[in-house]
């Protein structure tokens, strides 16, 4: 049941030929993981100009960052820059799109690397990341603050090193007092305005600092990471590496499902294991089904934002059948538990094909009804338009994915850009908008809805009979590859090293946000305060309600809180603003 | 805003009456594993497929018992202790209402009483595990003879097992003086 990799032609064998002609010797060696699929492997010095090469040159994007510990293998830690590369844009037949992972080894006894950061800013928070679970340091970081690691966490303990801690360890916190510094900017008549210790409109808690000059807001810092729940350790020291994909489920409460196509993928990808026809293909419905209740909710909260709140029920009322859907095609509200390592575990009978396509078609009427309304309330053009604008030259920079990165013109999808599951044997096609603003990102979900509505059918329709699960597979001792899924916020990248003992080495889980975060900065720059959670809102984190928030005045030094409830309101209203209330 | 009104009227009551009536869920739900302690055998399969530990198998040597237990706290309803049984002992239900009063409500436990080796007398393996191996024994058409001997092996304890094996090569050795190596 396996594929001989030999037998498909290689993709991106042209970037592989750039890199040498220009580095030459400096390419140490390279392995081939999918057709697809190259890892290089570059001296340490030359890291830097290669990442930039391939990220810069080669059209390539910043997929994630992998650092591994494999000092009980060969001596060294490894890092790994994984990189979509696309083609540059003067090519004129950009045809090869591979995912080329730049690997260089470190020397234990000198844990650092030359920051590719001054190069690739999309580096940045993975850079961080890596001092702070390895204690390896990029030399010539622009950021020398902790991302990850809370900031009482004792010095000198790196979770991911293997020698370090056992998974269940919880040291003391060092500090009573939250010491992380966020920037400072200052100026005539700046003010800071703190969000948080819990973010508003996300699920996860983030200390948000918004600089203002009255009302406008100059620049904006975060700190994230309060609710880090050390999945990877998890999943490296007690899972198996068939029970992780239910651990994955659980990375997200939206998108749970696709990290675990993304993980499946990748197992499957390393041990080159061909999954069924007919699986792909249910996989596909139940990725397009989490789309659908993923992009009703936003859209719900784009009214809420707005306040148009008759909107947001409405939205939610209609949202519920693609949660029937998810609850009839899975055994679960969530989407949760259905895939194996192979393929999926239930199969999709008629009666439910009967029942879904016509749910799909109620799905389509109503929520056409509720767009249009929503576009027809006079307020939301004038709330969104040209409001949180991400500049495409930014979004170069920095690697964000989903709809963020479509609404700035690039009309970048990993469904079509590098085709898993059943994406490339039905027709569909691509949204984006050049708008660069909230209400392009908002329109494109909207869009997107009724193109998953369309994807599903299809599917359904020209779905091949079969089996849904392969079985009798080998375990390959320390393969590793990578698996990848266009999640309803971007792409999920997931890179994985099986072990020696039925468990996964390494596994390094990227969700879509967190390359959306590092651009949002420059989204909020040159807003209004009011329209700070509007624009929050619309890169689509995981959302919930928060607290309340903190206003700084640094002239005064004084602290204040805003209720979180007013700072909404004042969203919502846009009359009484809190911060002349306080003054 | 007439547009939304009229939509608004034509739905009518979108909540349901929950919890005063009650919900159902989709065929295929699935909600709080149901246990059956006469069919299953202690034999701990899924106590090594479930992935977060809800399902945990505990030995008590001195007493003789093999305990079976489920926290509810840590269930993930995936089903695997579904698929894995091979006597059908673990179903999953359809039932999602889970709250307790009491955090002790969330736990099940089932015991089971261990045989004891035929020869050094220890505990060592579920009295209902082995009867269904001995189920299976008669079911796999092995001949009279064989089937005596392999009962035999089958009360005995893994260690005594291995002096039994060892005893058998010392025979041969010394019968022969031709030994497998």
């Amino acid at each position: 049941m396996t594929v001989l990799m030999e037998e498909k032609p290689r993709v991106g064998t042209k970037y592989i030929a750039a890199l040498r002609a220009r580095f030459g010797n400096s390419i140490l060696d390279e392995s081939w993981q999918a057709p697809d699929q190259v890892t290089v492997t570059v001296p340490l010095n030359s890291l830097p100009d290669v990442v930039a090469m391939l990220y810069y040159e080669q059209g390539g994007w910043l997929a994630s960052v992998a650092a591994n510990d494999e000092r009980p293998l060969n001596g060294q830690f490894a890092i790994y820059y994984i990189l979509s590369v696309e083609g540059s844009p003067d090519d004129p037949n950009p045809s090869q799109k591979a995912y080329v992972v730049v690997r260089a080894q470190i020397p234990p006894h000198q844990p650092e690397f030359p920051a590719v950061t001054p190069k690739v800013p999309a580096a940045i928070w993975y850079e961080r990341e890596v001092r702070d679970m390895f204690g390896i340091h990029p030399v010539g970081m622009p950021d020398e603050r902790r991302l990850v690691l809370p900031d009482d966490w004792p010095d000198g303990l790196y979770p991911l090193r293997k020698d370090t801690m056992d998974y269940r360890y919880r040291p003391e916190p060092t500090l009573e007092d939250e010491n992380y510094e966020f920037i400072n900017v200052e100026g005539e008549g700046i003010v800071q305005v703190p969000l948080g210790p819990l973010h508003m409109t996300s699920d996860e808690p983030g200390h948000f600092r918004l600089y203002v000059d009255g009302e406008n807001i100059v620049d904006a810092d975060y700190r994230l990471f309060y609710v880090h729940r050390g999945m990877e350790k998890l999943a490296e020291s007690r899972l198996n590496y068939d029970q992780v994909t239910f651990l994955a489920d659980r990375i997200c409460g939206i998108c749970g499902y696709a990290h675990n196509v993304a993980y499946s993928t990748s197992i499957e990808r390393a041990l080159d294991i061909e999954v069924p026809a007919r699986a792909q293909y249910i996989r596909t419905v139940l990725l397009e089904v989490e789309r659908l209740h993923s992009h009703l909710l936003n859209l719900g909260l784009a009214c809420h934002f707005v306040g148009f709140d008759t909107g947001f029920m409405q939205f939610f009322r209609v949202r519920e059948k693609a949660m029937k859907m998810a609850e009839m095609l899975t055994g679960s509200r969530k989407t949760y538990g259905v895939n194996l390592i192979g393929g999926v575990r239930r199969d999709i009978l008629k009666e439910q094909r009967t029942t879904v396509l016509q749910l799909l078609g109620e799905l389509r009427a109503e929520v056409a009804t509720l767009v249009s309304m929503l576009l027809e309330t006079p307020n939301i053009v004038q709330r969104t338009q040209n409001i949180g604008r991400l500049e495409p030259q930014v979004a170069r920079d920095f690697s964000p994915v989903g709809p963020t990165l479509r609404g700035s013109g690039f009309a970048r999808d990993i469904r079509v850009i590098h085709p898993y599951c059943a994406y490339d044997r039905v027709p569909w096609h691509v949204v984006s908008k050049d708008g660069c603003d909230v209400l392009s990102r908002t329109l494109i979900r909207a869009e997107e809805f009724f193109e998953s509505v369309s994807l599903i059918e299809r599917c359904l329709d020209t779905m091949p009979a079969g089996p849904v699960l392969t079985e009798g597979f080998k375990y390959k001792p320390y393969a590793f590859a990578l698996g990848y899924v266009e999640a309803p916020r971007g792409e999920d990248i997931h890179w994985s090293m099986l072990g020696d003992n039925q468990k996964i080495y390494r596994w390094k889980c990227r969700a879509s946000s967190y390359n959306n975060w590092p651009s949002l900065r420059y989204m909020l720059r040159g807003n209004t305060i009011s329209d700070a959670p509007l624009i929050v809102a619309s890169i689509d984190p995981c959302y919930s309600c928060t607290e309340r928030v903190t206003v700084v005045d640094v002239r005064k030094k004084k602290a204040t809180i805003v209720p979180y409830k007013e700072m909404e309101r004042y969203c919502i209203e846009r009359t009484d603003s809190p911060l002349k209330q306080q003054s | 805003m007439l547009k939304l009104l009229k939509e608004v009227l034509k739905v009518g009551e979108a909540t349901l009456p929950y919890p005063f009536e009650p919900v159902e869920v989709m065929p295929g739900f699935r909600g709080k594993p149901h246990h059956d302690p006469e069919l299953c055998i202690a034999c701990g399969a899924c106590a090594i497929a479930c992935p977060p530990n809800a399902l945990q198998m505990a030995t008590d040597l001195d007493q003789g018992f093999q305990s079976w237990s489920l926290f509810m706290g840590r269930c993930i309803y995936c089903g695997r202790c579904e698929e894995v049984c091979p006597t059908g002992a673990i179903t999953l239900s359809p039932d999602f209402e889970l709250a307790v009063m009491n955090k002790q409500d969330l736990f099940e436990q089932a015991d089971y009483r261990l045989a004891e080796c035929r020869r050094c007398g220890k505990y060592f393996a579920p009295v209902k595990e082995i009867e269904y191996v001995e189920a299976l024994l008669q079911k796999s058409g092995l001949a009279d003879d064989e089937l005596t001997s392999a009962r035999a092996l089958l009360k005995l304890c893994p260690e005594c097992k291995r002096k039994n094996d060892v005893s058998k090569m010392v025979s041969l050795y010394q019968e022969k003086k031709d030994v497998p190596r």
